[in-house]
């Protein structure tokens, strides 16, 4: 299996985009001026019932030995390391999977006093152990002010090893926004590879060599959304869901909010953006909705959908907004 | 020079020259015109730089228009030699040293502001003390629309002699300043990290900026200077409204108290 692995765990600094050929190119700058000039108005392509096809689960286990690889070959193992995972990449499934099979413990989320007091130590005595695993870095605080003094007081306490042996799974927009956040750099990050034509013939996505690589630039590399574009290009009934053309800054405060939590309860999105009042952001979020941009979970969690999240990630560019490095 | 050697540099203007000089002016006009409405438009739909650099090509397209349109007219009209040029322009001079002296000297400022570009559609300035954002630049003058809905027009001919003064400079970077007046009994170090997590939490603030706290004390207290950059500069009002909500509230939590001035201190001291 290990000559037919594509999938590769890198050092976050050596990632690099697959780029996009001269076609795609000229394709998103003609589908942009069409977007300006409102050349978008097909209000059937995106109803409310639409049922969009669910992107495929990848196999896992060519991930997972991908990481042992990369792990097995460090000289000594840092106290802690973190895996930069972008939207849909499917790195926290991956990292769970490595962690349920090396017998690291994964860690529980602090609940709402322990972070608005930023007591990390009662949080940690909790639940104490020497290997653990946090996949949910992102999920768990808010961007408030007393959350983020939890997070400043956690971010030392785990590079100085004081919590023992760990993994961090980082969304690549929270990574971003620490980055801004937390004047240290964080150490030992580590990424996935981008997607290549083999590494997308190897979960099954078939093609030729000239529309894989159109794809996974299309996809910026990321393998979830590769798969989820790729589905869509199959059905040629189905297209992809479109920002409504009320999008205003509101609606990129939220996306921004969703993208940086990885999704987020509608009371902690009245809770981030307070600015908006409950009534408009309930319209943002039922707008988004019915144009299959975000989705509400069972868990009453609002996120991205993995077919709007390019559209989502441009739109916040043409903004201005801080982006991840993905 | 009398009158019948005035009327020798021009030529022999007969209806086709006329018919032609006016399907120049139309057309410019047309163009002009299209350009005034198509780019505002283009530039709604746009943000950051991408919509400043749009309405930036407003007064540079119709100074391009309009050069063009003399160039093609005059050769109709006279004989373009040197001496035919010099004549002209010196009694176009005179007239105007005379009569249209403001004027002129506001349409000469507005080309002289095409290249230097002291401000640009989009951009937020002040012109003796009148702020807002520059929406048209017209030939002679710009208008500008103050935070309370007012257009204001300023003659190009303030950029002779007057201050202007440009928040964002052609750039969505306008930097925004939220003034705190807290009690002096307080730890200046813990509010200056909070009122910078006030800034950095806030939905409205570009990241990539930096986040600078100011402290300055003063009789009454310690007036903070919080300072940032708002995604958009036309979000700064928001912006600012959003950092003094939550700043107010934030340091009531901490708690620190607000100064409270005395009359005395409230009062604004003149220089007499």
């Amino acid at each position: 299996m290990a000559e037919s692995n594509h999938w590769q765990l890198i050092p976050l600094e050596d990632f690099a985009r697959p780029s996009a050929p001269a076609s795609t190119l000229v394709q998103k700058v003609l589908i942009r001026l069409r977007n300006l000039v409102g050349g978008d108005a097909d209000e059937d392509s995106t109803p409310e019932d639409q049922d969009f096809p669910h992107y495929r689960e990848f196999d896992v286990e060519p991930a997972v030995a991908a990481v042992d690889q990369a792990w097995s070959e460090l000289e000594s193992v840092p106290k802690v390391r973190f895996v930069v995972s972008p939207p849909f990449s499917g790195s926290g499934a991956i990292l769970r999977q490595w962690a349920q099979q090396h017998g690291y413990q994964q860690l529980k989320i602090p609940s709402i006093e322990q972070l608005e007091s930023a007591d990390t130590e009662d949080w940690w005595q909790a639940q104490k152990c020497e290997r653990w695993l946090l996949d949910e870095f992102s999920s768990f605080w808010l961007r408030t002010t007393s959350h983020m003094q939890f997070v400043r007081a956690l971010l030392p306490r785990l590079l100085r090893g004081e919590l023992g042996e760990g993994v961090v799974v980082v969304d690549s927009w929270t990574f971003a926004f620490l980055q801004r956040a937390w004047p240290l750099s964080l150490p030992h990050c580590y990424c996935f590879a981008a997607a290549t034509p083999d590494l997308l013939r190897q979960v099954c996505i078939e093609g030729s060599d000239k529309r894989l690589r159109k794809l996974a630039a299309k996809a910026r590399g990321n393998m979830g959304v590769a798969l989820a574009l790729w589905a869509l290009e199959r059905d040629s009934e189905r297209q992809a869901p479109q920002l409504p053309r009320e999008a205003d800054d509101g609606t990129a405060f939220i996306l921004y909010a969703l993208l940086l939590h990885h999704g987020l309860r509608g009371e902690h999105l009245q809770w981030v953006l307070p600015m908006l009042a409950p009534d408009q952001l309930d319209v943002q979020l039922l707008r988004l909705q019915q144009n299959g941009v975000i989705e509400l979970d069972e868990e009453g969690v609002w996120r991205t959908t993995v077919y709007a999240y390019i559209d989502v990630r441009d739109f916040l560019a043409a903004r201005g907004y801080w982006l991840d490095g993905f | 020079m009398d009158t019948e050697q005035f009327l020798a540099i021009f030529k022999e203007i007969n209806s086709a020259v006329l018919i032609e000089i006016g399907v120049v002016i139309i057309a410019s006009l047309v163009f002009i015109w299209c350009s005034q409405k198509l780019l505002p438009m283009l530039a709604n739909h746009l943000h950051g730089k991408q919509r400043l650099f749009v309405l930036a090509l407003i007064p540079t397209v119709r100074v391009i228009v309009f050069i063009f349109a003399i160039v093609w007219i005059v050769p109709l009209v006279i004989e373009p030699t040197a001496r035919n040029m010099v004549a002209i322009l010196g009694a176009a001079g005179l007239a105007i040293g005379f009569a249209l002296k403001d004027y002129v000297s506001s349409i000469i400022a507005g080309v002289v502001a095409v290249y230097e570009v002291p401000y640009r559609p989009g951009d937020w300035i002040s012109v003796d003390g009148t702020y807002g954002e520059v929406k048209h630049i017209g030939m002679r003058a710009i208008e500008i629309v103050t935070p309370d809905d007012t257009v204001v027009f300023i003659p190009h001919l303030k950029l002779w002699s007057n201050l202007i003064h440009n928040a964002n400079n052609g750039g969505p970077s306008l930097m925004c300043v939220v003034d705190f007046y807290l009690h002096p009994e307080h730890d200046a170090n813990r509010v200056k990290h909070l009122l910078e997590d006030v800034a950095l939490t806030s939905p409205y603030v570009q990241l990539a900026k930096p986040i600078v706290v100011v402290a300055n004390e003063e009789p009454w207290g310690t007036h903070y200077k919080l300072k940032a950059y708002p995604i958009d500069p036309r979000q700064q009002f928001q912006f600012m409204t959003d950092l003094t909500a939550r700043g107010k509230s934030c340091l009531r939590d901490l708690p620190v108290s607000f100064a409270q001035l005395s009359p005395e201190h409230a009062a604004q001291v003149g220089p007499y």
